[in-house]
């Protein structure tokens, strides 16, 4: 219980080779966790930008929104890990669309295992120190990248310039599915205002 | 009863008339200041238009396209009118003392012609930029002629130079510092005796990476023909009690529109407010009036703040001495107190006089209580009463809340009296990150050494019980192991 809940994530960011080959052929990644790993990414999102130091923290309190804080990481992590499956499906990957979300979600691990706590160290800094905030940020997010190309790989059983390529295909996808949604969405609301005068041209009449 | 309402209503007006005083009426521009996320946030005026003078009102005639303004430390006005070729001095109290038209020089009668900038010194000798006979001229203070500065020799000259003073200005030690039609090298540099010493302040082209890449990729004869990267001049200068001189460029790309340079010639301006000193950083990019503010006029007002005017969009801003942005007002139009082609902007006490070249008049603005305390916090500031502008600052957030300068202003002050934990509070409503850094460098010291001994004493303590602990669980395993042993 507390072996795969718990420990995993934490054995999964220190040894990520095995871990990952774990995750896949062992069955040892669990929805829940992956579940529980975004959460606390959002949190982490939030808390940042409502309580990070005032030297770093330069969000606009006018504009804070958790719903936004929401939108803007969960959307993006579900936009990657579909655009991964459509293009990895393509690319004879072998892993499955669950084995992407629960690897990616893994990934995140040293992002809010971090960045959690620097958020309140960063509320004890000066200027001079700011330097060390962002160096260790850099590090979480770097680490990131490294589990994410790492649990890539391993999922879908490819080498590593085969990754690489298909990371940033993934990123192309993303960017296409983005387009494609906001052209749907711009039909969409033509056609609705389009449907919308019509009805007010004829009850007018 | 209708001779109670009639009544009634002369009370009311006779009361509104009363206590009408300037700033009971609205002006004919919004003023604002920008906050820390690049808002223009309207603010209490901080000047009214109190008059427009015209030559006529002065009784010595329209001006005909006037190009500069002088205020002497005493007051005494002179109005460069240009069309006219005169320049008319006044006294303090504006009434005309002197219309200098033209004067002996070597037994002749020479006058100027199409002026550009007058510049009295403290001795009262009376420099002008006479640009379209390229020539300085030097009068006394009852308009007699001194001298001249004209045809500067220099190895640092091409031979076909053509000098066309436009702006000048003269420091306490008589050197003089002209701004020339064509000198894109900087500011030209008279000593007191005349001779030309050199450029100061040269503004440096830079080049963007595309202009490079694009020279890259051109052949000699597109390069040949391309335009040239030359730096853009200066507009105008006025210079400070320090002799530092304040100078202004138009330049579209640059940040540095206002340059502070020091008596070798370097930029010495600082920069610490929200944004780069260039006027609106909201603006436009497309349609009329667009681009950044081009200045035509800077003025050195006192305890560290000076004031640009910025010609494309008729407006005046105001800064401190960090380079904090403190007010803009003004407009563009043809009420009292808006421009159509302002060209110079001068103080005479607490007034502030701008000069309109194609109405030919001299708008006078008024200080309002708002821009009186805003003016006073900031000079007694800057003079080190920094605990009395406090309570001048405090006036101004009843009148303003939203305005950052006083937050600052009193964070500064709670900093220098080592009231670090309040400057936090104020450096933050001022969004100073800077100065927050240095009050709570200074307040996280005091507290670790407040606790250092109970903090150090709880570990030191914590950590001979964890000792202890162990000590005493091993001993008492040890005997566990050895009874099981049977060695008891």
């Amino acid at each position: 219980m507390k072996q795969d809940f718990i420990k995993f994530p934490f054995f999964l960011t220190v040894r990520p080779f095995q871990a990952f080959w774990d995750l896949k052929f062992e069955g040892r990644g669990k929805r829940r966790v992956a579940a529980v790993i975004l959460f606390l990414l959002v949190l982490n999102v939030t808390l940042q930008q409502q309580f990070a130091g005032f030297l770093v923290n330069y969000a606009d309190p006018r504009y804070l929104n958790s719903l936004k804080d929401i939108a803007y990481t969960i959307l993006p992590f579900f936009l990657f890990c579909i655009a991964n499956w459509a293009i990895t499906t393509l690319m004879d990957g072998e892993g499955t669309f669950t084995q992407i979300v629960l690897s990616t979600a893994y990934a995140l691990t040293p992002l809010v295992v971090i960045n959690l706590p620097l958020t309140f160290i960063s509320r004890y800094i000066t200027q001079e120190e700011v330097a060390f905030y962002v160096l260790i940020n850099g590090i979480a997010t770097v680490w990131f990248l490294f589990l994410l190309f790492v649990g890539n790989m391993t999922v879908h059983q490819y080498t590593a310039g085969k990754t690489v390529v298909t990371l940033l295909l993934t990123v192309i996808a993303m960017g296409i599915a983005v387009f494609l949604a906001t052209l749907a969405y711009s039909m969409g609301m033509q056609i609705y205002w389009f449907i919308y005068d019509v009805y007010r041209e004829l009850i007018f009449r | 009863m209708n001779k109670w309402l009639v009544s009634v209503l002369a009370a009311v007006l006779a009361f509104t008339g009363a206590a009408g005083p300037a700033s009971a009426f609205s002006a004919p521009y919004e003023s604002y200041t920008y906050n820390y996320y690049l808002d223009a946030v309207p603010i209490p005026a901080p000047y009214l238009p109190d008059r427009a003078v015209t030559g006529r009102d002065l009784g010595v005639g329209d001006f005909r396209s006037p190009n500069d303004l002088f205020v002497a430390k005493d007051g005494t006005l002179y109005i460069l009118d240009s069309g006219n070729a005169r320049i008319i001095v006044l006294d303090p109290g504006w009434k005309p003392v002197r219309v200098i038209g033209s004067f002996m020089r070597d037994g002749r009668e020479d006058r100027l012609l199409n002026p550009g900038g007058i510049h009295v010194t403290e001795n009262g000798l009376i420099y002008v930029a006479d640009t379209d006979n390229r020539r300085v001229v030097v009068l006394d203070g009852e308009g007699r002629f001194v001298r001249l500065l004209e045809n500067p020799q220099s190895d640092i000259l091409p031979p076909n130079f053509i000098f066309n003073p436009l702006k000048l200005t003269v420091d306490s030690a008589g050197r003089v510092y002209v701004v020339s039609r064509g000198a894109f090298e900087g500011i030209m540099q008279f000593d007191s005796d005349g001779t030309f010493i050199g450029y100061v302040g040269t503004i440096h082209v830079r080049q963007s990476i595309f202009d490079k890449i694009w020279l890259r990729l051109a052949t000699r004869e597109q390069r040949a023909r391309m335009q040239l990267y030359i730096p853009t001049e200066f507009s105008n200068l006025d210079i400070d009690d320090k002799d530092f001189i304040y100078a202004t460029n138009i330049d579209t790309y640059s940040d540095e529109l206002i340059k502070r340079l020091n008596p070798s010639g370097q930029d010495v301006l600082k920069r610490f407010g929200y944004y780069p000193v260039r006027g609106d950083v909201r603006y436009r990019n497309f349609g009329s009036s667009a681009g950044p503010s081009m200045f035509v006029d800077i003025k050195y007002l006192g305890g560290g703040m000076y004031t640009g005017l910025d010609a494309k969009r008729g407006r005046l801003f105001t800064y401190n001495d960090e380079g904090d942005l403190l007010y803009v007002f003004g407009a563009l139009g043809t009420q009292v107190g808006t421009f159509t082609v302002p060209v110079a902007v001068e103080r005479q006490g607490m007034d502030i006089l701008v000069l309109d070249r194609a109405k030919s008049n001299i708008t006078v603005f008024k200080p309002t209580r708002f821009g009186r305390l805003v003016n006073e916090a900031t000079r007694l500031h800057y003079d080190g009463y920094s605990t009395a502008a406090v309570a001048l600052w405090r006036e101004v957030l009843a009148l303003n809340s939203n305005y950052d300068a006083a937050y600052i202003g009193i964070g500064k002050s709670l900093l220098l009296e080592k009231r670090n934990e309040e400057a936090m509070e104020y450096f933050k409503l001022g969004m100073k990150r800077r100065d927050y850094s240095v009050a709570f460098k200074r307040y996280r010291k005091e507290v670790l050494q407040a606790q250092f001994g109970p903090v150090m004493s709880a570990i030191v303590a914590l950590v001979a019980a964890w000792l202890a602990f162990r000590v005493f669980r091993r001993r008492r395993m040890r005997r566990v192991v050895n009874h099981e042993a049977r060695l008891h």
